[in-house]
């Protein structure tokens, strides 16, 4: 496991180099290390790094290991395998949020934006639990999902009015609403670490009683764990993660539904593990996909969203296969 | 000739009986208040507008008299194709989501939620964006391609070991309309911008360049299409009650469902061709077909036509009216409706389990 641990921090160290390296104006490896290690104010080269690429690479380490654990605990509290920031409506509630607030109050909040999108994915998530809970078979995949995909559609096309009648105010959010790491700044960046990272390590020292509850309520008591409390704290986790990680990048779908699953394929069902792994994994795909994004038709740049919904809506419906055999 | 009332039904006869017509009242009195309440909404969607044009003079420029020029102008070459066009989508989508819930058995299915919709738009997309000298004519052709690949991929996907379930059905399709969606969106940041201007305004699902060209191709594939789903209408309501009872009753069922599906597709892929995405039409209309009247399935399918062209044209002129000049595209304001509709309908009928 150690080894396998090692391996991961290698491969994230190698595509956080090779992230940096690439891009419209591509640098030698040895450039890079030598920028980051020890920066010459005057070189251009070091300034692009500085102040383009670090805070991007940076940037999509921290949302792909915020979302991927995000998911993960979702994932296990809902006992739920099909369970994702983005298909439970809460991205869809960040940016809601976000959008009507910069709507009432003016773009000039962007510090407080995190804070506005957390809320916003908080109501949401309890709006489409409640939801899913008062249909006649409970909270089960289907009813969550489903719920979470129409409240995504209402808020969507609430989103899309607004652009409608204020067509010139949105040019920025719109941006932002496809999922992108472009154009963010370290300041950002350090507005929402924090956050994150205390969010992150609360997860993962409520992961060995995530496993616990993983095994069904009644498991979950009868090992002494008061489940009332530990869901509404899993809950707060999460909903800071995804909408830190919203915050950053705007909303990112299927990181945190694949993500998990990959770790639970490498570490199996221990909880204990299967958060950390997730969060490493997380940050080297999206590491990988945001190469990816920025390198795949030159001149331009897709949206780093659009490529983690190709790649995780496969995934999303072979699990849907495998657990219907 | 003779007339006998009998719950709810009128009866007909020849007086020797050699032939008798069975009338459901309540059903044939919610579709004449439909229709009234569209020829309502159609004469409202002349009159209000940044124009204004009042009502007798609205008559006489429909009984072909000319007041002035721009009176004219306004009437028979905006307003009136606009209202057409928008009530021929509704009743298409409607339709279509009327057809592809029977054949799945789920009540909740709807074209855009399964990414029928989405499959339609991509091909669009990618035709305007890659091929931008093509001819908007084989925009419906390139459409119904897209939506029934989809829609075959869907079926495919879901059909699992103990048979294809209603639930798996929708839950693949949501995950494909994600995929598609982000094809179109990667379509969208890659193709030249004045290309991907033109695809834009038509993904936003708005009738308000409606024309009569639209109008004619819209009409003629919807009569098509739906005097073969009236055909079929009987053979729905024995599939209703189940596949196994549907043999029973001597419906020819691979063939129904093959056609059900071939009709629900092309509705929607002929009307997402010429508006862009509706949503929701599709699930709210079949429902509020039910809810208005208990008919038989030939009558359920025209109430549930009349239903979505009232909603599509009702949302197209609210989305004009409210925000003037402003225009809210249909779309966003069937979506408005539709969800908190679906909700209601989940809670109802989530009795599948998955």
């Amino acid at each position: 496991m150690a080894l396998l641990l090692m391996a991961l921090a290698g491969a994230i160290c190698l595509l956080f180099a090779l992230h940096i390296a690439v891009g419209a104006k591509p640098l030698p490896l040895g450039t890079v290390i030598e920028a980051l290690l020890a920066r010459d104010p005057k070189a251009f080269d070091h300034s692009i790094i500085w102040d383009l690429r670090l805070p991007r690479a940076l940037i999509a380490i921290t949302v792909g290991a915020a979302l991927a654990v995000s998911g993960a605990l979702m994932q296990g509290v809902t006992r739920n395998p099909l369970a994702d920031p983005g298909l439970l409506g809460l991205m869809a509630g960040a940016s809601f949020a976000v959008v009507m607030t910069s709507l009432v109050f003016g773009p000039a909040m962007t510090n407080w934006a995190p804070w506005i999108a957390a809320l916003g994915a908080f109501v949401t998530a309890l709006a489409v639990y409640a939801v899913a809970h008062w249909t006649p078979g409970g909270p089960t995949p289907l009813t969550l999902t489903l719920t979470g995909a129409v409240i995504s559609a209402f808020l969507a096309a609430l989103v899309s009015i607004v652009h409608l009648l204020n067509e010139d105010s949105f040019d920025n959010l719109r941006v932002w609403l496809s999922g992108s790491l472009s154009g963010r700044s370290l300041e950002t960046l350090g507005v929402t670490a924090p956050p994150i990272i205390v969010a992150l390590l609360l997860g993962l020292a409520l992961a060995p009683r995530v496993t616990a509850l993983a095994m069904g309520d009644e498991v979950a008591k009868g090992l002494g764990i008061k489940t009332g409390p530990l869901k509404l704290q899993l809950l707060v986790v999460v909903v800071v993660l995804t909408s830190s990680a919203v915050a950053l990048a705007g909303p990112l779908g299927f990181v945190g539904l694949v993500i998990p699953h990959v770790a639970r394929l490498l570490v199996g069902s221990d909880y204990r593990w299967i958060v950390p792994f997730s969060a490493l994994i997380g940050a080297a795909f999206l590491l990988g996909t945001d190469t990816l994004a920025r390198i795949a038709i030159p001149p331009r740049e897709i949206s780093t969203g659009i490529i983690t919904a190709m790649v995780g809506a496969p995934v999303f419906i072979q699990l849907v296969r495998m657990r219907a055999r | 000739m003779s007339m006998v009332s009998e719950k709810g039904h009128i009866i007909l006869r020849t007086p020797r009986q050699g032939l008798a017509l069975r009338l459901p009242v309540w059903g044939m009195a919610a579709s004449a208040l439909l229709v009234c309440g569209l020829v309502l909404l159609f004469a409202a969607s002349m009159v209000i507008g940044s124009y204004d044009i009042d009502l007798p003079t609205l008559l006489a420029t429909l009984s072909g008299e000319t007041v002035s020029k721009s009176i004219d102008n306004v009437v028979w070459q905006f307003r009136m194709p606009r209202a057409l066009v928008a009530m021929l989508v509704g009743a298409m989508m409607a339709c279509s989501g009327a057809a592809l819930q029977n054949v799945t058995g789920n009540s909740l299915a709807d074209p855009s939620l399964v990414g029928i919709s989405q499959g339609a738009a991509l091909t669009v997309v990618s035709a305007i964006v890659v091929f931008p000298g093509l001819s908007p004519d084989v925009r419906p052709l390139l459409a119904f391609v897209g939506a029934l690949c989809v829609a075959g991929l869907v079926q495919a996907l879901s059909a699992g070991q103990r048979g294809p379930s209603p639930v798996r059905f929708i839950l693949i399709g949501i995950g494909l309309s994600a995929f598609i969606s982000s094809l179109t969106s990667a379509m969208l940041t890659y193709g030249n911008i004045d290309r991907v201007m033109s695809a834009l305004a038509w993904l936003a699902g708005g009738v308000n360049a409606a024309t009569w060209r639209d109008v004619f191709i819209l009409s003629t594939w919807s009569m098509a299409l739906l005097a073969v789903l009236l055909l079929l209408s009987r053979s729905m309501a024995a599939l209703r009650m189940g596949e196994a009872t549907a043999i029973g009753l001597g419906a020819e069922v691979r063939l129904v469902r093959l056609g059900l599906v071939a009709i629900g597709v092309g509705l929607a892929a002929v009307s997402t061709a010429i508006v862009g995405p509706i949503g929701f039409v599709g699930l709210v209309a079949p429902h509020a077909a039910r809810r208005l009247a208990h008919t038989g399935p030939a009558l359920h399918l025209v109430l549930t036509a009349l239903c979505g062209a009232f909603l599509v044209a009702a949302a197209d002129l609210i989305g004009r009216a409210a925000f003037a000049p402003i225009q809210l595209p249909a779309g966003l304001l069937t979506a408005l409706l539709g969800v908190p509709i679906f909700i209601v309908l989940l809670r109802r009928s989530a009795r599948a389990q998955y």
